[in-house]
């Protein structure tokens, strides 16, 4: 079946490169997940909102909120595609063509080693390899998601529930279970307050907020807000009108009610011209702001079966690229034509996609790409993405049989 | 049944170029030359030997065995050195010699060490920095590492110091003495006719000729050079020559009054009689060497085509 002396060579010659390949993935990987700050993100997202870069990043931006969302944006849509692609198109060039072009392969030859034994085993090789680069990148993944946002086994506890457990000396689990022993005691109040950099009020209408959402029991603020349409014409007039007093544009301080509340000049002026009294403003500016830390706290939430997928997408899409290689090697006889297709093909992919992705007039190009097969988006979002998972596996598994027996029957220059 | 066979074989690369309907035999314990000048074929018909290419037509055995059907089989008693020495850079010598005892599954390195101390080959470094004849070494201790019965030698001496490529004719007269039977590609005229038994000159992907060597060596004919001391002397030898059908006259420098003879070793008294009656400015005996008979076949023009 497989030759161990050819696969302990291959080993010997390849395994710096895997090595390398395999470290600067982990390493990304792990500076992505652990420089991963929700607040940080809904802030910068604020910032772009409306901007004509938003509208070019569309949805991406959007799903970027959630920490495998951006791990899908920035890791596996780029990163994850591009450094095994490398590291697939020189170990599939030198474990067949570069052997043939140089002439080495004739001492494999001149045993009693099958043709197929040797083509078997560096194909072997080769997808055993990029199979434990992606299985070493998703532990670390697993390990660095644990470690910095602590969302994997035990709860995520927030900065809060931390703080106030310590005040209040329970468990933090049992805390989370029972947030309303918080809500009880005054001084774990202020201390979760401190903690989530929130005023009482407002920590006190999340803690409420994130009760009702535990249970299920989350008011839908939309459809209220509908019914209320006149309510809502007010409530737009008085930030206008504050906006007005704060010099700052009227949609600005839409998404950042916390400013109104802080200048007593600008909540008077839109008291005023809402016609609806102070403390109901506050009140609603209060469950605003709640409802956005509410948001946060959903952003490190984390599915270990997404992120698994996420990790076996992209190692089918390299399982079916590195077919691609490993058929031009097995088919060409000099190293420069090998690398040419073998690596040509894989880039042009890689390339198209990136097209499709930049703008609505060259979205045509998803379709001569076969990373559109990995979508990261479908994964993430609970789109469905079987179908793909299998035609890239079919894919690598037809390429790979046929380069095989193309190597077995060719004429070789040995 | 022949050990090696060679069966109309033929690969047209176009242009001219491959090999064209070459059939030789090479039988139990013979040392079979393979000559010819570069691009002649050799490497190609070596090819399908080994069963890394496939004929267009006709078929190459190993030991009974078709080459391209069962290559992996006709490895297991055979020995191969490739003419141009590429080996996998990753690796040490050690690690190489390792590699192949592996997949040859041979567990006795007596022989293998032998070899190494013979050769006088230092494995211990990297092959990428090995020197040429350091990987030729190598290559020759892996090709008979596993003791084979036939050898497929392609330009086994290039890379070698002038010592170790007598050593290793010394070694493949052992190794025939053990009955080996051997092919053996070479350039070079001292270990062809050191070593081998019969001898084939391919040219432009023909087969010319096949000869035995010892006929060569030992003929039974001799050829000498004679220069006449005049014009009339000369002539006259030509037609006394030509009369007596005894005296071969192989080429003449008319210029020069100069005659090639060639004459069988039982007339040579009858050739001293002959010769006496003329007038010789003098007379010499042209030593026979594989070199000269195999020279004309490297000439690039087309009147190697004639000999046969
Ligand atoms: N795979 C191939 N495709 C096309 N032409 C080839 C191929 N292999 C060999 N040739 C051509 O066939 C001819 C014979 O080459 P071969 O290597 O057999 O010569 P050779 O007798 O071994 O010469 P040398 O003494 O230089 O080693 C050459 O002209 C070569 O260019
Ligand atoms: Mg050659």
């Amino acid at each position: 079946m497989f030759s161990k002396p050819i696969l302990k060579q291959t080993f010997k010659s390849s395994y710096k490169l895997w090595v390398i390949f395999t470290a600067i993935l982990c390493v990304i990987s792990a500076v992505v997940i652990s420089v991963f700050d929700p607040k940080m993100i809904s802030g910068m997202m604020k910032m772009l909102e409306g901007t004509p870069m938003a509208e070019m990043a569309g949805d991406r931006l959007s799903s970027m909120t959630s920490l495998l969302g951006m791990l899908s944006q920035q890791f596996y849509g780029m990163l994850a595609a591009i450094l095994p692609m490398i590291y697939i198109i020189i170990t599939a060039n030198n474990l067949i063509a570069s052997q043939v072009d140089r002439g080495s392969m004739a001492y494999l030859l001149s045993t009693p080693t099958k043709r197929s034994t040797v083509v078997r085993t560096q194909a072997s090789f080769l997808i055993g390899s990029v199979f434990a680069m992606f299985l070493v990148v998703t532990i670390v993944g697993l390990g660095t998601v644990q470690l910095m946002h602590h969302a994997l086994w035990g709860e995520g506890y927030t900065p809060d529930v931390v703080a106030a457990a310590k005040v209040l000396d329970v468990d933090k689990a049992d805390l989370t279970d029972d947030l309303s022993l918080i809500l009880d005691n005054e001084e774990a109040l202020a201390t979760g307050a401190d903690a989530r950099e929130i005023e009482t009020d407002v920590y006190t209408m999340y803690l409420t907020l994130k009760m009702a959402d535990d249970t299920g029991e989350l008011p839908q603020f939309s459809e209220q807000a509908g019914q209320v349409g006149d309510m809502q014409n007010q409530i737009i007039s008085g930030i206008t009108a504050a906006a007005d007093v704060l010099g700052v544009a009227p949609a600005d301080l839409m998404s950042d009610m916390g400013k109104i509340k802080a200048n007593s000049a600008a909540l008077a002026a839109a008291a005023e011209t809402s016609g609806l009294p102070e403390p109901l403003l506050v009140m609603m500016i209060n469950s605003q702001l709640a409802s956005d830390e509410l948001a946060l706290d959903a952003g490190i939430e984390f599915s270990v079966k997404d992120y698994l997928m996420l990790n076996l997408g992209a190692f089918l899409l390299m399982f079916a690229i590195s077919a691609i290689s490993f058929l031009f090697s097995c088919i060409f006889n000099l190293s420069k034509n090998s690398l040419a297709l073998g690596a040509g093909i894989p880039i042009a992919f890689f390339v198209f996609q990136i097209m499709a992705q930049i703008g609505d007039s060259l979205s045509g190009f998803k379709y001569l790409s076969l990373n559109t097969l990995f979508d990261t988006n479908a994964i993430v979002n609970g789109g469905s993405y079987a179908v793909q998972f299998v035609v890239l596996a079919v894919i690598g598994v037809v390429l790979y049989v046929v380069g095989m027996n193309r190597f077995q029957q060719k004429d070789l220059p040995l | 049944m022949s050990v090696l066979q060679v069966d109309h074989l033929t690969k047209d690369y176009g242009s001219g170029r491959g090999v064209f309907d070459v059939t030789f035999n090479v039988e139990k314990g013979e040392v079979f030359g393979f000559l010819g000048p570069n691009g002649a074929g050799k490497t190609t018909t070596i090819r399908h030997i080994m069963g890394f290419s496939r004929p267009q037509e006709g078929v190459t055995y190993v030991e009974g065995m078709n080459s391209w059907l069962e290559p992996a089989k006709i490895q297991r008693n055979l020995g191969y050195l490739p003419g141009e020495i590429a080996l996998p850079e990753a690796l040490t010598g050690t690690q190489f010699i390792k590699m192949m005892a592996d997949l040859r599954g041979l567990k006795d390195m007596t022989r293998t060490n032998a070899l190494i101390d013979r050769f006088e080959l230092e494995p211990a470094g990297g092959l990428k920095r090995m020197s040429l004849g350091m990987k030729r070494k190598l290559a020759i201790v892996t090709a008979f590492m596993h003791d084979p019965q036939v050898l497929v030698l392609d330009e086994p001496t290039s890379g070698l110091d002038p010592l170790m490529q007598d050593m290793f004719i010394e070694f493949i007269k052992e190794e025939k003495a053990r009955g080996k039977t051997i092919l053996l590609s070479s350039h070079i005229f001292s270990e062809v006719d050191a070593t081998c038994d019969r001898i084939s000159i391919i040219k432009e992907g023909h087969l010319m000729s096949t000869f035995v060597a010892n006929e060569l060596r030992h003929s039974t004919s001799k050829t000498f050079k004679l220069e006449f001391n005049s014009k009339e002397e000369f002539e006259r030898f030509r037609a006394e020559a030509e009369a007596t059908k005894r005296l071969k006259i192989l080429s003449v420098k008319r210029h020069r009054n100069q005659a090639k003879v060639q004459v069988e070793d039982a007339d040579v008294n009858d050739f001293i009689a002959v010769i006496s009656g003329y007038s010789l400015k003098f007379f010499s005996e042209i030593k026979f060497t594989l070199e000269d008979y195999f020279m004309k076949f490297y000439d690039r023009g087309g009147a190697a085509y004639a000999v046969n």
